[in-house]
């Protein structure tokens, strides 16, 4: 079985299944392809640079005639965003540090660790990877709100402390595959559990750390729902901010300054991906895959 | 192995370790489903202390309300089209990309962006690009000939939506591709050399080889689409909670519904059974799902037992 997957690995470059297409055909398809996937990211910095005027004009301007920097000015100064984006940050990075701190243990317990009922907590995790969150987040708004937890950032807390099934599971492939000599080593210079964890599988986990970190840190600056729901105008976030509140005196909304906006919103998560890509890859593999 | 009494695993060790997602899953889970399945008896507005007890009538009364059954029967088509359509196309970008291409990384990486994009910006970009008068979707199909389509309202929302959701399978095309190279190139070659055509070696080796990735693939984007409520309600005009009783008729889902008896209604009572009843038919589907998977998933002896 082993050598059947590490073999194919090596040869499979010679892909049979294929539709009958010459090479050319196939960079003229995935060429097309590519403008409906990044199309939308241009068209957004074109109407980010437009006046209002051009970009409301009829026959459709596809370029500005000047780029209007000053969108992006107006982005920052017409609302308050640089505290939205240091809420955002802020919040991001504590639920990311405690998320990826509490799903590490959480995996290492799964994979290294014995205990009764272990087998039957490992399948409700599975399963809990599979419930709708968003079932639960109303009846916890009702719940928070009763014991005063809303516009505080503590259910993010509670949420990072609670551990992420699907980092648990990252951690828990990634622990699960470490030679056991390493642990017996230890045991027997007299360590416990939380120092084998500490000293020697945490530093040895640092990619899958660095995975767990971006992964919620992204999840969080994208989220938009528990925000709008858990915290009023001056602790939200920068989601729920640029999404309704660029207005002209009239009440009308200004799109060319949402649209700077969103792009300066939208720029860390892309930086992230773009630096981390292979993180990223390897996470949705893991989970895809064998999950 | 012979083992002494000691042993170096105890059992508060483990539950040290995983107390923290014990805890969370009990806390952050099961009370608020607990406290819904609670507040799904009551009469509960939101804010007024004087609620009262109304047994099961929020029940009896969901399964007269033809509203709420509009938006699961909405919702399930939805689902029928958009799940299929995203899997089927995410296998596709991965065949297509399963070859010797120039800059590989380049055009995975191009697919692949969308998907991390947060939903608010995927909303606000989709919005411009769908707009009617400046939107370049329209500019382009005006080019052809087309005469402009309003694709923010009935009945074309949905659609949109459907794009919106096409536009994020990047996460699911790198996952299919995973599994392409995982399939043993020489089951491929020995079907070729036996004279089968592509197509067939495709429908017949590959599909069945990676039919557990796709069956995951499809149980977990059912899921997801099952409840799905922020992209309609920031496609909306009012792009907000508070709006969310102005979400277009087609993309008024099931969970759009809830949040509608929640903020709209102040029903909270109702909306927490409307959520207790979206479980079980979304454990239903999902157990439904799991069954047919013996029919169609290919699985090889079990692989976790050599190990």
């Amino acid at each position: 079985m082993h050598d059947r997957r590490t073999a194919s690995a090596a040869v499979h470059r010679l892909p049979l299944v294929k539709l009958r297409l010459s090479a050319g055909a196939i960079y003229v398809l995935l060429m097309a392809l590519a403008v409906l996937f990044v199309g939308p990211f241009v068209w957004l910095l074109l109407a980010a640079l437009k006046t209002r005027d051009e970009w409301a004009a009829v026959p459709t301007h596809i370029l500005p005639r000047q780029a209007q920097w000053g969108n992006f000015v107006h982005a920052l100064t017409d609302i308050n965003f640089p505290a939205y984006a240091v809420n955002s940050l802020f919040l991001s990075t504590m639920y990311a540090v405690l998320v990826t701190a509490s799903s590490a243990a959480v995996g290492f317990g799964f994979a290294r660790l014995r205990g009764s009922g272990k087998r039957g907590l490992f399948l409700v995790l599975l399963s809990t990877m599979m419930l709708p969150q968003i079932l639960t987040l109303l009846p916890t708004y009702v719940l928070f709100s009763k014991l005063g937890l809303v516009n505080t950032y503590w259910p993010w807390v509670l949420w990072g402390f609670a551990a992420s099934p699907y980092l648990i599971f990252l951690f828990r492939q990634f622990f699960a595959a470490i030679p056991r000599e390493l642990e017996d080593a230890a045991i027997i210079d007299g360590c416990g559990w939380t120092r084998i964890f500490l000293r020697i599988f945490l530093p040895l986990s640092r990619p899958v750390l660095i995975t767990s970190f971006l992964l919620s840190f992204i999840w969080t600056w994208g989220d938009y729902i528990a925000p709008a729901l858990l915290l009023d105008v001056d602790h939200t976030t920068l989601s729920v901010a640029i999404t309704a509140w660029y207005r002209d005196p009239h009440g009308n909304a200004i799109p060319t300054v949402q649209a700077a906006a969103a792009a300066l919103y939208v720029l860390p998560a892309l930086l992230i991906f773009l630096f981390a890509q292979r993180h990223f890859v390897r996470s949705v593999v893991a989970s895809g895959v064998k999950g | 192995m012979a083992r002494t009494s000691w042993s170096r695993y105890s059992n508060r060790s483990f539950y040290l370790f995983v107390s923290p997602w014990v805890l969370g899953f009990l806390l952050l889970t099961v009370v608020p489903l607990g406290y819904a399945f609670g507040m799904s008896l009551t009469n509960f507005d939101g804010s007024s202390p004087r609620w009262r007890w109304v047994g099961i009538r929020n029940y009896t009364e969901l399964f007269g309300d033809s509203e709420a059954w509009h938006a699961l029967l909405r919702t399930i088509a939805y689902t029928a089209i958009a799940v299929p359509l995203s899997v089927a196309a995410a296998l596709g970008l991965a065949v297509l990309l399963n070859r010797r291409l120039k800059a590989l990384g380049l055009w995975r990486t191009i697919f692949f962006l969308p998907s991390v994009v947060p939903v608010v910006a995927m909303a606000i970009m989709w919005k411009l690009v769908l707009n009617r008068d400046a939107g370049i979707a329209n500019a382009l199909l005006h080019v052809v000939g087309i005469k402009p389509i309003v694709w923010l309202i009935d009945p074309m929302a949905f659609y949109a939506l459907i794009i919106l959701t096409l536009w994020g399978l990047g996460g699911g095309m790198v996952i299919m591709l995973a599994a392409l190279q995982g399939v043993p190139a020489e089951l491929e070659e020995a079907a070729v050399v036996d004279g089968a055509g592509r197509w067939r070696v495709f429908r017949h080796i590959t599909v069945p080889m990676i039919s557990p990735v796709i069956f995951f693939q499809v149980v977990t984007g059912v899921i997801a689409t099952f409840q799905i409520v922020v992209q309609p309600l920031l496609l909306a005009e009012t792009n907000s909670i508070a709006g969310v009783g102005q979400v277009p008729r087609s993309t008024h889902l099931y969970m759009v519904q809830v949040y509608q008896e929640f903020f709209t209604s102040n029903r909270f009572g109702y909306g927490s059974a409307m959520l207790w009843v979206f479980f079980l038919v979304i454990l239903a589907f999902t157990l439904l799902i799991q069954r047919s998977s013996r029919l169609w998933v290919h699985y090889e002896v079990d692989t976790e037992s050599d190990r």
